[in-house]
């Protein structure tokens, strides 16, 4: 008979396909963010100095450890080597002017990663963005403290960013705005630290791309939205709309808080009303109420309505007529 | 690296790792003294035997007949005598085989069919049914039960798939370049039996060379286009390949004819060319076998009923312990831990994995990347089918599309978090049927 099989079969796996799998984890996708957040970090510390690198360090072991503690606590799994928790223990020290206290990341760490991130059920299942979400209780609660607290340092100066200047319902750009190039690179700018250089924001968004971690669709339309309704109410001013891109959290915001994954939507065509909804909302903040933190509140807002967005436009499935109805679903 | 920003992309583009055989010219593979039938090689009923043990045969002998309308014949590969008709290790699980042993004498049997005159389309028909051609590319699908459609059914489009998306194959992409006369030939009779004006010969952009060989060939009058597609998995799923060349989607639960068009893989119009103008039936495929242990990786024209483990020796075996050995492709192959298992008429590539490429990583939670509706090919949300599926909600699965899904794996395949998607959609659609079928 045939007999003829000399090689080892018992060491062989027996499995249903796929045999392949990507070598991308999630952990492997927030050390991509985290390499992508450094660009904006190093110009922060060029433009601000050597405190912006405490205020990090600050943010990412007090998210890391109350992540850490709240498992431990709560008997779970400890997910801390996924990396998230340092993304946003990032992403909130970089969202502070550096004249925020050291305090007050330690507060926006612990809100972020206890209500807003654990008690939810931990990574993918949080409704909103736990930086974001920190970012704005701060800015809503604590302001005086985190904006007009002057460090010793000599060199510090807590200037108005430039959108203040620009004042509500005003359709003009005022004589102190600095000029299209220094608000791109970020010279001479107040406010938070990771929102000043522009450029150092690009690279960061053009290694995500690259590395295929996000694609162009949110941050585009996003910025795109805001630039076109700006333009309108401007008059079509062309410094009137770039001050608009280029001041403010637009940038940052864009480019790392809309893109988070588990806040945002699932469905291509809800990632598109997702960003042009962010853009829309910016907008109407910035014209209307005239006070920081629009991008914050924005994504938060938009953050709150993606699971349904994404029930009223789960993809057409190949061969089907029509989407799956959201009313079949629940 | 590719950059998108609005357009939807349709698959992964895994690592091809072609290069390891696709210039390695088609080699005839040993011819072992034991063939083994398995009475089950294609889709549909298995084939009755009509040999008894003991019989002589000789290449090209019938030794099992369809049985129905969706099944095939199976014929002697090797001149010998029946050794015996039992169960034995097939890819589908113990089945019944018809083994064969071989007398080497290389006899063969008159041509299966006499006609040489000019047949008619009815009459070719009939030689494909009888010569037992199924699909090649590992559907095994009746050719001529392809080719009947439906009274009713209009056939305006013939696509001829050379799209081989796995990332080890090669046997079609060689087929092409080597064959490509015997191929359009056989292209020819198949749209003649259709009678359709639009013929498309699909293949991917990575096998260039394919291309140039055949247009060499193509005459003015044929109406062939060869078309090069992105190298992107599952570029070669009928489904894709439908809507990627005439822009028709298969309607849910239906089949190509539905959208007037007919796939065939190039191996089965292959193996058309040689039942109508060698008169041979279908008795050898070609067949890659490949993958980081293999030694010797080749592509190989083999006799249906040869063990596998005859082609790891041809390839001169291997270079390290292989950890799987998938009968098929890694994407959608099947496991198979047996040397004994024979090639059959559907066997177009046989993967060996290491160890460390064989093992599953742990699973995480998922981070809600969309990477799995991004790759899916028949936009599912794979996420959702796998949630509602592991929360006992079936009807949810099954209004989600559950069984929309292709079986394509990208979605497991790409998930970061390595959530056994694919696992858990491949249960709720088995779970939908048989509730199904209790109605
Ligand atoms: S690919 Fe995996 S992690 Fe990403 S959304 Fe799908 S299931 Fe979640
Ligand atoms: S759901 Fe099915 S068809 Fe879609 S990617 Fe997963 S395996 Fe492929």
């Amino acid at each position: 008979m045939v007999e003829k099989y000399e090689f080892d079969t018992n060491g062989l796996v027996m499995s249903p396909s796929p045999h392949l799998f990507s070598k991308r984890t999630s952990a492997w996708i927030m050390q991509q963010v985290i390499i992508a957040l450094i660009f904006p970090a190093i110009a922060g510390t060029y433009f601000f100095g050597l405190k912006v690198l405490i205020m990090l360090f600050v943010g990412i072991f007090s998210s890391v450890l109350f992540e850490y503690l709240y498992q431990k606590i709560s008997r779970k799994k400890v997910t801390i080597s996924d990396y998230s928790a340092v993304v946003t223990g990032m992403l909130i020290a970089l969202s502070l002017p550096v004249t925020a206290p050291l305090w007050s990341i330690i507060l926006g760490s612990g809100f972020a990663i206890l209500i807003v991130k654990q008690i939810p059920g931990g990574i993918g299942r949080n409704v909103f963005n736990p930086a974001v979400a920190a970012r704005v209780m701060l800015k809503l609660f604590f302001s005086p403290w985190i904006t007009n607290w002057v460090t010793p340092e000599p060199d510090v100066v807590a200037t108005a960013t430039p959108l203040e200047s620009i004042g509500y319902f005003s359709k003009t750009v005022p004589e102190e705005i600095p000029d299209l190039w220094d608000l791109f690179l970020g010279i001479g700018l107040g406010g938070n630290i990771g929102e000043t250089s522009k450029l150092a924001i690009l690279i960061g968004l053009a290694y995500l791309v690259i590395r295929g971690i996000i694609n162009l669709k949110i941050p585009v339309l996003y910025v795109l939205t805001v630039a076109i309704i700006m333009s309108i109410y401007g008059d079509f001013s062309f410094t009137y709309m770039m001050s608009h891109v280029l001041s403010g959290t637009l940038l940052f915001g864009a480019t790392y808080m809309a893109t988070d994954y588990s806040s945002g939507p699932l469905t291509p065509d809800g990632k598109t009303v997702f960003a042009i909804g962010c853009g829309m909302l910016t907008a109407v903040i910035r014209i209307v109420f005239n006070f920081p933190g629009g991008v914050g509140f924005a994504i938060l807002i938009m953050n709150a309505l993606a699971p349904t967005i994404d029930k009223y436009l789960a993809p057409r499935i190949y061969g089907h007529k029509k989407r799956i109805l959201r009313n079949s679903l629940n | 690296m590719k950059i998108k920003l609005m357009r939807k992309r349709e698959g992964v583009y895994n690592e091809v790792r072609k290069e390891r055989t696709d210039e390695r010219p088609i080699e005839a593979a040993t011819v072992p003294e034991y063939l083994v039938f398995p009475l089950n090689m294609h889709i549909g009923a298995p084939a009755n035997p009509i040999v008894e043990v003991g019989d002589k045969v000789k290449i090209g002998t019938l030794i099992a007949e369809k049985k129905g309308n969706i099944s095939a014949n199976i014929y002697a590969s090797v001149s010998g005598e029946v050794f015996d008709i039992s169960d034995q290790p097939t890819v589908k699980g113990i089945a019944p085989c018809i083994t064969i042993k071989n007398n080497y004498k290389e006899e063969w049997e008159e041509p299966f069919y006499s006609e040489n005159d000019k047949l008619t389309v009815t009459q070719m028909k009939e030689v494909i049914d009888k010569a037992g051609i199924v699909g090649m590319g590992g559907a095994t699908f009746p050719t001529s039960v392809k080719l009947s459609p439906p009274s009713g059914t209009r056939i305006d489009t013939l696509i001829i798939n050379g799209a081989e998306c796995e990332p080890y194959s090669t046997a079609d992409h060689r087929l092409m370049v080597e064959h490509a006369v015997e191929l359009i030939e056989g292209v020819r009779i198949l749209a003649r039996i259709l009678d359709v004006n639009q013929v498309y010969v699909a293949l991917e952009s990575d096998t260039h060379d394919s291309a140039e060989e055949m247009k060499k060939i193509i005459d003015q009058e044929d109406h062939i286009d060869i078309v090069e597609l992105e190298t992107i998995y599952p570029q070669g799923s009928e489904k894709n390949l439908i809507k990627k060349l005439t822009n028709r989607e298969v309607p849910s639960g239906g089949l190509p004819a539905d959208v007037h068009t007919v796939v065939v893989n190039v191996a089965t119009a292959l193996a058309v060319y040689e039942a109508i103008h060698l008169r041979r039936p279908s008795i050898e495929r070609i067949t890659t076998v490949s993958g980081e242990p293999i030694k010797e990786p080749k592509n190989l024209r083999v006799r249906i009923g040869t063990p596998i483990s005859y082609l790891i020796d041809d390839c001169h075996g291997f270079c390290t312990n292989p950890g799987k050995m998938i009968h098929g492709g890694p994407m959608m192959g099947t496991t198979i831990n047996s040397g004994r298992i024979p090639i059959t008429k559907g066997t177009s590539v046989i993967t060996f994995l290491e160890k460390g490429e064989a093992l599953r990583s742990d699973r995480t939670s998922c981070i809600k990347c969309s990477e799995c509706l991004n790759v899916c090919p028949v936009s599912l949300q794979p996420i959702l089918i796998s949630q509602a599926y592991e929360n006992g909600d079936l009807d949810k699965a099954e209004r989600l599309g559950a069984l929309d899904c292709i079986d394509c794996g990208n979605c497991s395949y790409i998930c970061p978090a390595k959530i056994p998607l694919l696992d858990n959609i491949r249960a709720a659609k088995k779970e939908i049927r048989s509730r199904q079928e209790a109605k």
